[in-house]
């Protein structure tokens, strides 16, 4: 790591132009400002174009998406049981900054999210109703499980886990700015062709981000908008609460952007996760105990069974129904993960500064999958004891409110209206943190990788994720989200593939040549 | 589906995957790493 800033800033891209005046920036506002404009012009049109493409995509790269994501894991396990398992993300003597369980829960934090919130008993629920048309009720709860932990599991955080260790190990070992594209400049050269390359990768990641978290932010107001409805009780309050939710939500952030609050934000998100954790223990102590115990056993044998072949799992031979089912869950989930990994693989970068990759990939692997399978077991048994009682109509909700489901089982527990207000709380803090996070990320991409972006370049991040936001609110329904997400992030599975390679070269030449 | 364009879809697939071998293998004489 002895080189002299002058070649470093060359080969590393840092002495590009930054900020507005940068070609990057110009265009990467240009395509998600289109997005925005067209989606603020003619939602559904955006919505059904997304969708048509997204099939097509979807279709002709299935095999290549399932091969790649089951790759990705197979490689982060390969690397932590190789010898280069024991370099570590810094300077040889680096000491980890934070300790171990404050490492995992800001993990926790990180990638949990607003959507397990979302989906925790709604996901095991939907897909349970597909799969109830071809086995035994009783069986399909198990099979739906298992399907909902495989989307939030080890393949998930194996797509985070090397983006992250791509930016850590040439951030913190190798001095390179914190952008997408500067692995490829370090490991290939700055010439003309990987110069472009590294350049677009850059571009790909900062629409990747925009649009993720667009459809997060729709997420999150759908579900603070149910939230809200459960609570007071309301009937079909339609576009009113959802803008009057969406207003409160800018508010709420544009002020983050333009004061720097990150201690504040660490402790929003902190109190978010805490209120979260709260909750899952809550429905399993006052839920069914046993039989939530039972299912999250039962899927963790099932899940570490089987995960590895269902990784390879294409689905090729079956119905259309199951097709088709296929690629809105599997495939939009896999994309969707790459979508946001050059947003979590910074933050996990940042945070894991001096642990060696051995303890970087077991760490952000395994703790987080661990607590997903918790959460689903919780929030997905208690859906399905509700769902495999003879009278319940927990499945009707499924089927029309997806959104409103979590609100539905919590509905039937004790001191329901604390609950649901926490669930609206916590969703609300989710989302805020993360448009802070993504507005943070996205202005450090957009000025060279500085860890200091302006406020005006924060803001104007902050205003496109909100007009995305608003676009995929305008959009509808929540596949709709899902497919606009999908197109912006499916070029990015090429760029996770490339920096895969970068780190191999990487990582081969120090153990050759010690640098 | 346009039996043209899955082909073509394909064929990019095969082409990223044989690039990113071919850059995996090749050995790039990367500058000079000892300029202090």
């Amino acid at each position: 790591m002895t080189k002299s800033s002058s070649s470093h800033d060359e080969r590393t891209g840092s002495a590009q132009r930054s900020g507005f005046g940068s070609p990057l920036v110009i265009i990467a506002l240009l395509i998600t400002g289109v997005v925005a404009i067209w989606g603020l012009v003619d939602a559904q049109a955006l919505a059904e174009g997304a969708a048509r493409l997204v099939h097509i995509q979807f279709v002709s790269r299935a095999w290549f998406i399932m091969a790649a994501v089951s790759f990705i894991l197979i490689l982060c396990a390969w690397l932590a049981f190789s010898r280069y398992g024991d370099i570590r993300l810094g300077r040889d003597d680096d000491e980890p900054e934070f300790s171990t369980i404050s490492w995992l829960s800001m993990l926790f934090a990180a990638g949990m999210g607003v959507g397990l919130l979302f989906w925790g008993t709604a996901e095991p629920l939907t897909h349970f109703d597909l799969i109830s048309n071809y086995r035994d009720p009783r069986e399909s709860a198990a099979d739906a499980l298992f399907v909902t932990n495989f989307h939030w599991g080890l393949h998930a955080w194996a797509i985070y886990a090397l983006t992250g260790l791509v930016i850590a190990y040439f951030g913190f070992r190798r001095g390179c700015p914190s952008m997408i594209g500067a692995p490829i400049l370090d490991t290939f050269g700055a010439g003309r062709a990987f110069g472009t390359i590294s350049w677009l990768c850059d571009l790909l990641a900062i629409v990747a981000i925009a649009i993720g978290v667009g459809g997060s932010i729709a997420m999150g107001v759908f579900q603070v908008k149910d939230g809200i409805d459960a609570l007071l009780g309301l009937q079909n309050s339609g576009m009113a609460l959802t803008a009057a939710v969406f207003v409160a939500l800018c508010l709420s952030y544009f002020p983050a952007l333009v004061v720097d609050l990150s201690a504040g934000m660490a402790r929003l998100s902190n109190a978010a996760m805490a209120v979260a954790g709260g909750l899952m223990v809550f429905v399993l102590i006052a839920g069914p105990t046993h039989y939530l115990m039972g299912g999250i056993v039962q899927a963790i044998g099932d899940y570490f069974g089987d995960v590895l072949v269902h990784g390879f799992r294409t689905f090729t031979f079956m119905d259309e129904r199951i097709g088709n089912w296929f690629q809105s869950w599997t495939l939009t989930y896999m994309v969707w993960w790459i979508a946001w990994a050059p947003f979590v693989g910074v933050f996990i970068a940042r945070i894991s500064k001096g642990r060696t990759i051995r303890e970087f990939v077991a760490g952000v692997i395994l703790g987080p999958t661990l607590f997903s399978i918790l959460w689903f077991g919780v929030f997905g048994g208690a859906g399905f004891f509700e769902a495999l009682q003879d009278d319940s109509s927990i499945m009707d909700v499924v089927r029309s409110n997806v959104s409103g489901v979590t609100f539905f089982v919590l509905e039937s527990f004790p001191l329901s209206k604390l609950t649901i207000s926490l669930v609206i709380v916590a969703a609300f803090l989710f989302i805020v943190t993360s448009v802070v996070s993504a507005a943070f990320v996205l202005g450090m991409f957009s000025s060279a990788g500085s860890l200091d972006p302006s406020r005006k370049i924060k803001l104007v991040w902050g205003i496109i994720l909100g007009a995305l936001g608003m676009v995929m609110i305008l959009s509808g329904n929540i596949g709709a989200v899902k497919s606009i997400i999908a197109l912006g992030s499916l070029p990015f599975v090429f760029v996770v593939l490339l920096l895969m390679v970068c780190l191999l070269k990487a990582l081969k030449k120090e153990a050759r040549t010690g640098a | 589906m346009n039996g043209l364009l899955d082909t073509l879809i394909n064929l990019e697939i095969f082409a990223f995957i044989g690039a990113l071998l071919w850059l995996y293998f090749k050995d790039f004489d990367g500058p000079d790493d000892s300029t202090d």
